[in-house]
Order: structure tokens, then sequence, then C-alpha cells
């Protein structure tokens, strides 16, 4: 990163942030929010993005009514949280079940952004809380979803994010069930 | 049943179809193109593309060969269950790498084709459960890279920066807010980047290529086999553990950065790897039992000179220039070695 460009880049992502927090335009909102989902891809503004705090940011979104806004912040996360730096920031915010409120959206990326950030939210100190019952019974459901991604997601994370008893136990608890957990389906 | 359009409804995927451009942004973040508002994460990429609009002219070779420009195409095949527009083919295209998909997408989504125009999209549904899995390690890990490199080096300038396209660092910074098919690094260059370890490759493929109607289905085979023997060989070369790193803008001093071209011995002493390793005796012009190293050479023409004693010398001349030719480098070192004259 050249000296000259460093803060123009840091300026200009704080102008953002400061428009879309200023803005009373929905439709402007929803622009800034996209634009800083996607600069979270880049691993070169990951630092910026910490700097201003734009993980707290992303996180508040999920619980808006504007189903825009949940996804486009839902997959900032996703984005943000393949750093570990920016993992810790959110972990500390209380992603985790945050995020886990987010797997009953009705909006397919949504829920597939809300799986991923999971996986990448699995350390060894959040692995208990990862694989609870009720998130392995959604997972469960899911991996037997007909959108090809959701399946394959739900795969990956029963896979790697817990093990085979954990699954077993929360196959189990399902059957036992008369009523199926209430979680739907998101819509493809 | 795995497919692009969902068994359900009988609808394509939403995320395959283009949004409309946004027209409202304000000018201090209006990218170069218009763009609809998206937003992109791991999980809409994928090596998978799918390109409608390809007229329906039997011109799937060249299309292929603009894929391959972007990088190895590992697979490839007309979708026929997808809807496609009149007088349009419909193509599957698997890349071996999540780069090389979206580099090829950045520079053929929207552009013109043989009097069509291509559309051209990331089909994760495509997917085994395992892509899914690489996909989501592989991401994982270049970030962590990138992480760790940043921290290292934060002020050493890369040379993604001394790219000569425009120096307006807003403007390049827009493009990346924008819906990620143009660009995720601001650095990146507009211009797309040739497959990096696949140069000599590429030449391979070409050659193989033979544009007939017949062997159209033979094709696919021809790249796998090429591939396979370019990925043996690419498996002993260090430099592929950077390999997300290579296109997805240079984040530090990158030992592999620039073409990687790879040397011809490389191939050559995988080959002879894999000769002594299946243990068979290689064929070889002399008649000993060396194993075979490159290419065979085609045997000289038998000639008859219709004269035993003729005959004998035609032989004894080759078995000298066959004697002569196998000590090729040991001339020229002498030759290096000898001093001018100076007259």
């Amino acid at each position: 990163m050249s000296s000259t460009e460093a803060p123009e880049r840091f300026e200009y992502l704080q102008s953002l942030v400061t428009e879309f927090q200023d803005t009373d335009s929905e439709e402007a909102k929803e622009q800034v929010l996209a634009n800083l989902a996607n600069f979270a891809y880049d691993p070169k503004n990951l630092e910026y993005l910490r700097e201003l705090q734009v993980p707290d940011l992303f996180l508040d979104m999920l619980t808006e009514e504007n189903e825009n806004f949940v996804e486009f912040g839902m997959g900032g996360l996703c984005n943000l949280s393949m750093d570990p730096d920016c993992r810790e920031v959110i972990l500390q915010s209380g992603g985790i079940s945050l995020v886990t409120n987010s797997l009953s959206n009705r909006r397919e990326e949504t829920v597939l952004s809300a799986v991923t950030t999971l996986m990448n939210l699995a350390t060894p100190a959040t692995r208990s809380q990862i694989s609870e019952p009720g998130i392995l019974q959604c997972m469960l459901r899911f991996s037997l979803a007909e959108s090809p991604r959701l399946r394959n997601l739900a795969a990956v994370f029963l896979q790697d994010c817990c093990s085979e008893e954990q699954v077993r136990q929360a196959q189990q608890q399902m059957e036992g069930r008369q009523t199926a957990v209430g979680i739907p389906l998101p819509k493809a | 049943m795995k497919g692009a359009i969902s068994s359900s409804t009988g609808e394509v995927y939403k995320h395959h179809e283009q949004r409309r451009v946004c027209i409202s942004r304000p000018k201090y973040r209006e990218g170069r193109k218009a763009k609809a508002v998206k937003v992109y994460t791991i999980n809409l990429e994928s090596r998978y593309l799918m390109v409608q609009g390809v007229p329906a002219i039997g011109v799937m070779t060249e299309l292929i060969q603009l894929c391959a420009l972007y990088g190895v195409v590992e697979e490839y095949r007309p979708l026929d269950e997808y809807p496609a527009e009149e007088f349009t083919e419909v193509y599957l295209v698997k890349f071996q790498k999540l780069t090389s998909a979206r580099a090829a997408k950045r520079n053929m989504d929207e552009k013109s084709f043989y009097g069509g125009v291509l559309h051209v999209c990331y089909v994760p549904e495509y997917e085994t459960v395992e892509d899914t899995r690489l996909k989501l390690q592989d991401r994982r890990s270049y970030i962590a890279r990138a992480a760790r490199k940043s921290s290292a080096s934060s002020e050493a300038p890369t040379s993604s920066d001394k790219i000569p396209a425009s120096r307006d660092v807003t403007s390049k910074i827009e493009s990346t807010g924008e819906a990620l098919s143009q660009s995720h690094y601001s650095e990146f260059p507009p211009l797309p980047l040739p497959p990096r370890e696949q140069c000599s490759f590429r030449q391979k493929s070409h050659r193989r290529l033979v544009p007939t109607e017949d062997k159209m289905g033979t094709l696919h085979n021809a790249f796998f086999n090429v591939e396979q023997w370019q990925a043996d060989s690419l498996s002993s070369n260090p430099t592929t553990s950077n390999r997300e790193q290579d296109t997805e803008g240079r984040l530090g001093p990158n030992p592999g950065s620039g073409v990687r071209f790879i040397p011809r011995n490389t191939n050559l002493e995988s080959r002879k790897r894999k000769v002594e390793e299946s243990g068979e005796p290689a064929a070889n012009i002399s008649g000993e039992n060396e194993p075979l190293i490159g290419p065979k050479l085609p045997e000289p023409a038998k000639l008859d000179m219709e004269d035993e004693s003729l005959n004998t010398t035609v032989s004894l001349i080759r078995s000298t220039m066959k004697q002569v030719g196998s000590v090729p480098d040991l001339k020229r070192v002498e030759k290096k070695a000898k001093p001018r004259r100076r007259i």
C-alpha cells in the first residue's frame, strides 16, 4: 500500500460510513451498505473497516426491518469474518447469537451468508456455542434443502464444525419430537 | 438433480439474473461502469461459470479458447436444459481455479462474441460439497496470508501500485465499491491477466485443438490430458502454493509475480519421474534400456542405398552423428572457454 494512497482510501471509506449515518434516504443507505460489504471482500480494506467500526455497523443491520439491510449486512459480515481480527471483534459484540437468529431469514442469500459466517466464527473457544443442538438441527434441515448451495454449505458445516456424535444426538432429538422445530427454509 | 434451475418452480435461480442498473448514485461514489446494487460473498462466486448468449453457429471451440485465456478449463459442456434465447446456446465452464473464473467473468461478461452478447455468471450450484469446502478453505487461507503480509510490511509499496492505469485513486476505489464483477481490488488492472503458470500449456493446447465437428467431443479430453500432465509438473513447483495470490492482487513483494514460465526440463523431469515410478521399459531409438526423457525424436528414415557397402557407410555416419549429437553441452562450454582472438 503506497503511503499516498492509504489515507485517501481510509478517507473514502470514512465518507461512506458518514453518508450511511447521516442520510435519510433508504436507497442511499442500501447502496452505501452494499459498497461497504463489497469493500470488505478486499483484504486491503479490513484494517480501515475495523477502525471505522464497520463490523458493528453490519451487526446492527441484522435486526433491521429492511430486508436489504439485513442481506447486505450479513454479506458484509460473511466477508469480514474470514479475517481473524475482524472475527474477534464480531465475537466480542455477541455476533454468534445475532447471526444464528438470521438462520431463519426468508432470503436465501442472507441464510447462506449466515451459515458461512458461523463457520468462520468457529474457534476452539466458540465451538461449543456453534454446535448447539438448535443450530445443528437447523443445519440438518438445510442439508436436505432443495437449494444445492444451502445443502452444500450445511453439509460442510456438519462435517467441519461439530463431531459425528453431536450430529447424531441432534438427529435423535429431531426424530423424538412430535412437531418439527419451526425454522422455515428460505425461499430460493 | 443438480442444475441451474430450481426443480420445484422450474425457474432459473435469482442470482443468475442480471439486476437493473442503479442510476441514483451520487457522483463521488459513481463508478466508471454502471452497476446494479449487489453484494458479493464467497458463496456467490465459484469456479463454475455459465455463459449465455453464445450464438448457435458452432463456435464452442472458440468460446472455450477464449475462456482458456483466463486460466485452465477443467470441464465444459452445453447446458441444454437451461432456457436460452432463440439461436443462442448456454455453456457450463469449469475452471481449475476460482481466480481464473473471476477473471473470465469480469472480462467476458457483456462482451460481444460472434455477433451475440455474452452473459457470464457464476453457478455455484454446480459445486460438489468438496468443491464448496475447498473454496471456503482457499478463501480463508488467502485472507490469513494477506493479513500476515499486511502486518509484516504495511508500508512497503506493492507492485500493483505501479500499474500505469489512471492515477485517480478515488475512481479506482469507487470501482471496488460496486458489484464485484468488475474488480474486487482497486489496484487490479482492467486488462485480463494471462494464466500465469500455464503459458507453456496454452501453446500446447492450441496445437492440439482441431476445429472439426467430429473432434468436439474429444477436445474436452485433450484439454484434460494436457492439464493433468501440467498439473503433475506443477505440483512439484513450490510456487503453486501461492496460486491465489497471483491474480488476486499483489499484496506485497511476491516472488511468484510476473509470468511464471515453466521451464521445459520441469516437464521432462516429471515425465522421467513418472516413467521411473511406473517401471516401464522405455522405448529408445538406440535400443538401450534407458528411461526416455523428452519427446521421442522421429526415427531417421531408413535409407536403402541398394548397396551393402554404401548402407554400411550410411549407418556408420548415422552412429557417429548420434555420438556427436549426444555431447552438445560439452561442446558449447568449450566454445565459451575459448579465448577470443584479437586481430
